[in-house]
């Protein structure tokens, strides 16, 4: 029994010391945050009101705050997968707003259906998502060429695509916006609290967050994937189908994307815009980054990118800064996300 | 044929910037290096090129104060990557994004305006004329009525040859990328000359990126629209040797040109050419490595 306890503890100490590098970003690019005020608004103390406390002066901005995180949320448990088993995958972007375009128009279309249709329309998406993942997978297993760039570069070319589609065939005559027609009322996902834009779309997130973990720690095939991510030579050796790992934590990975895109329409937009999701892909990689590739970390992660995003709409809609100050911040944590002279801080160091 | 000469005419300033950065880019990939920051480096050349230009009202101060911020941008990525120990995709992928954010806040900042930023005071850039280059029979016209810079960077590939392979210095760059436990054995600190390396592509981008802002006159955000990509695609598909990014960049450019010129001509939807340069590198991507398979494959 004290035995245990004592076990407990120590395990509380690990996660302690192990969130401290993380801890410490924040923290910089936090500083980051009033640096840039100081330096390019004329009235650092409005503009840094806004920032820190606009996102949860009331429930409207609040609930759109945490309405900000939740493609975040896909975005990271995706990249977090591919990541585990050693694949890249940079093609997020491309990956949720066509994930996004098909579950919309398939929505559309399967009007008739009922939930049905809602439900289809919705695995479209996802394996739209899944389908440009998995074929970067398919270059690295057949032809060794990296997923890394194949995935940026198909996604940069599909954005481009989309944006035809939606501006041209599939766009909405009757209104002003370049958008598709609205997806069926019966297919949105409920508010919860009003006046923002929160919807049910948080209860699928977090149930995305626990059936990555449930994959990830509980099935043999999450199992094969960590194994694969850590030590390839030794997975074969085991017995394990490298080649399938390069393809389908890929195609995991883009299907999440995918989901997390038509899920946003679902919840929050109702329609494809032009650009809706732009920034949304490499938010979720410095999610999944600063979670370090734990599915449960990836909430905590994503809200404070999303506490980012609003502090800087909000400081530019009440202030005299513009909204890509976010860029810089988060660019900040980019840069240190990754660096093993940080992560070290805190941590004792292994014996060789 | 005589639509042709236009196209090749504009694909040599096209292809002008995509060299420069390839250069600079050479020298990391040597180094041991993925520099895929090339693209936000490009993009801070872009900006500060002219805006410095504009401020000094000298263009070759202007340049010359680009070139130096772009060079500061890139001792920054190194120093992260090198002294912190990061990741160099993640830091090159924060420094793409740093610079299309800076870049947007700074012309917000100046110019109070995201978009479109036209400098009308500045002067355009000075054109050469070389009499030698006109005499080279059917292709002359291409190769004069360049702007200096042009022949410039024509003149930098080759001092980039003489520096990696004739010089004890290109020795060692080249050594960290090779084996950099042989160049820390005779004492020598791999890093510092993957610091000097991504110095090296500060300055060549930030020289293209001067020369693509300076050409049109005006700042266009992400002016830069995959170049810093395509770049690479160049030292990969040059098979990391000078002359073969002068054939890669060729291609490249020529390819662009006639995109630009397709879009005028045969009525394709603009987003449509916008993809061009990535369906393009990923199938060369593509086509490299099947290639490489195919060899590797045949000699085992």
């Amino acid at each position: 029994m004290i035995d245990l306890r004592r076990r407990e503890r120590k395990s509380l100490m690990v996660m302690m010391r192990s969130s401290i590098g993380p801890l410490l970003i924040v923290a910089i690019a936090l500083v980051g945050v009033v640096i840039l005020s100081l330096l390019l608004s004329k009235t650092p103390g409005k503009t840094l009101r806004y920032f820190f406390l606009g996102p949860i002066q009331n429930t409207y901005y609040f609930g759109n705050m945490l309405n900000g995180a939740i493609p975040l949320i896909f975005g990271g448990l995706g990249i977090s997968l591919a990541m585990r088993s050693g694949n890249f995958n940079l093609g997020g972007e491309g990956q949720i707003y066509s994930g996004a375009l098909v579950a919309t128009l398939c929505a559309i279309a399967l009007a008739p259906l009922g939930i049905a249709g809602a439900v289809i329309a919705l695995i479209a998406g996802a394996a739209m998502g899944g389908f440009l993942g998995g074929l970067s997978g398919f270059f690295r297993m057949k032809w060794n060429t990296s997923e890394l760039i194949t995935s940026f570069l198909i996604s940069n070319a599909v954005v481009l695509l989309v944006n035809y589609l939606i501006a041209g065939p599939f766009m909405d005559p009757s209104t002003n916006l370049i958008a598709t027609r609205k997806i069926p009322e019966a297919f949105r996902l409920a508010r919860i609290l009003e006046p923002s834009n929160l919807s049910s779309a948080l209860f699928l997130a977090i149930t995305a967050v626990i059936v990555v973990q449930w994959y990830l720690y509980k099935t043999k095939s999450g199992y094969e994937l960590r194994i694969s991510g850590l030590n390839s030579s030794f997975a074969r050796y085991g017995g394990i189908h490298t080649n399938w790992y390069m393809v389908l934590p890929m195609m995991l990975s883009g299907a999440l994307y995918g989901l997390g895109g038509g899920i946003a329409i679902y919840g929050t937009y109702y329609s494809c815009m032009k650009d809706f999701s732009g920034g949304m892909g490499w938010n979720g990689l410095a999610v999944a980054l600063i979670a370090k590739y734990k599915p449960a970390a990836v909430i905590p992660a994503a809200i404070f990118f999303a506490y980012i995003e609003a502090g800087a709409r909000n400081a530019m809609l009440h202030s005299d800064v513009t909204f890509e100050i976010a860029s810089i911040v988060q660019s900040l944590v980019f840069f240190l996300v990754t660096s093993a002279v940080l992560q070290s801080v805190g941590q004792k160091k292994r014996g060789h | 044929m005589q639509f042709l000469l236009p196209i090749l005419h504009s694909s040599v300033t096209i292809m002008t910037p995509l060299l420069l950065a390839a250069m600079g880019g050479l020298f990391t990939e040597l180094s041991g290096m993925l520099n895929i920051a090339l693209e936000g480096l490009l993009l801070m050349g872009a900006f500060c090129g002219i805006i410095f230009t504009y401020f000094t009202g000298s263009m070759v101060l202007g340049v010359l104060l680009g070139i130096l911020c772009t060079m500061l941008l890139s001792a920054i990525l190194a120093a992260v990557t090198l002294n912190l120990r990061s990741n160099v995709f993640i830091t090159g992928l924060a420094t793409n994004l740093f610079a299309s954010g800076l870049t947007v806040v700074l012309s917000f900042k100046l110019f109070g305006n995201k978009g479109v930023v036209v400098f009308d005071s500045i002067p355009s850039l000075p054109v050469l004329r070389i009499p030698a280059l006109a005499q080279i029979p059917v292709f002359g016209d291409i190769f004069i009525g360049h702007s200096a810079f042009i022949y410039l960077s024509w003149l930098l590939l080759a001092v980039c040859y003489v520096v990696l392979y004739k010089t004890p210095f290109g020795f060692r760059l080249r050594a960290a990328g090779l084996h950099q436990k042989a160049l820390s054995s005779l004492g020598m600190d791999p890093n510092r000359y993957r610091f000097i390396a991504f110095l090296i592509s500060g300055f060549t981008c930030g020289l293209g990126g001067a020369l693509l802002t300076l050409n049109l006159g005006a700042f266009v955000p992400n002016i830069t629209a995959g170049k810093g990509w395509i770049a690479l695609v160049v030292i990969f598909l040059g098979n990391k040797k000078p002359l073969g990014l002068l054939i890669a960049a060729v291609v490249f450019g020529f390819a662009d040109a006639f995109s630009n010129y397709a879009q005028g001509a045969l009525n394709v939807p603009a987003d449509f050419i916008l993809a061009i340069p990535y369906v393009f590198t990923l199938l060369a991507m593509l086509g490299f490595s099947i290639y490489s398979k195919s060899k590797d494959s045949f000699e085992s």
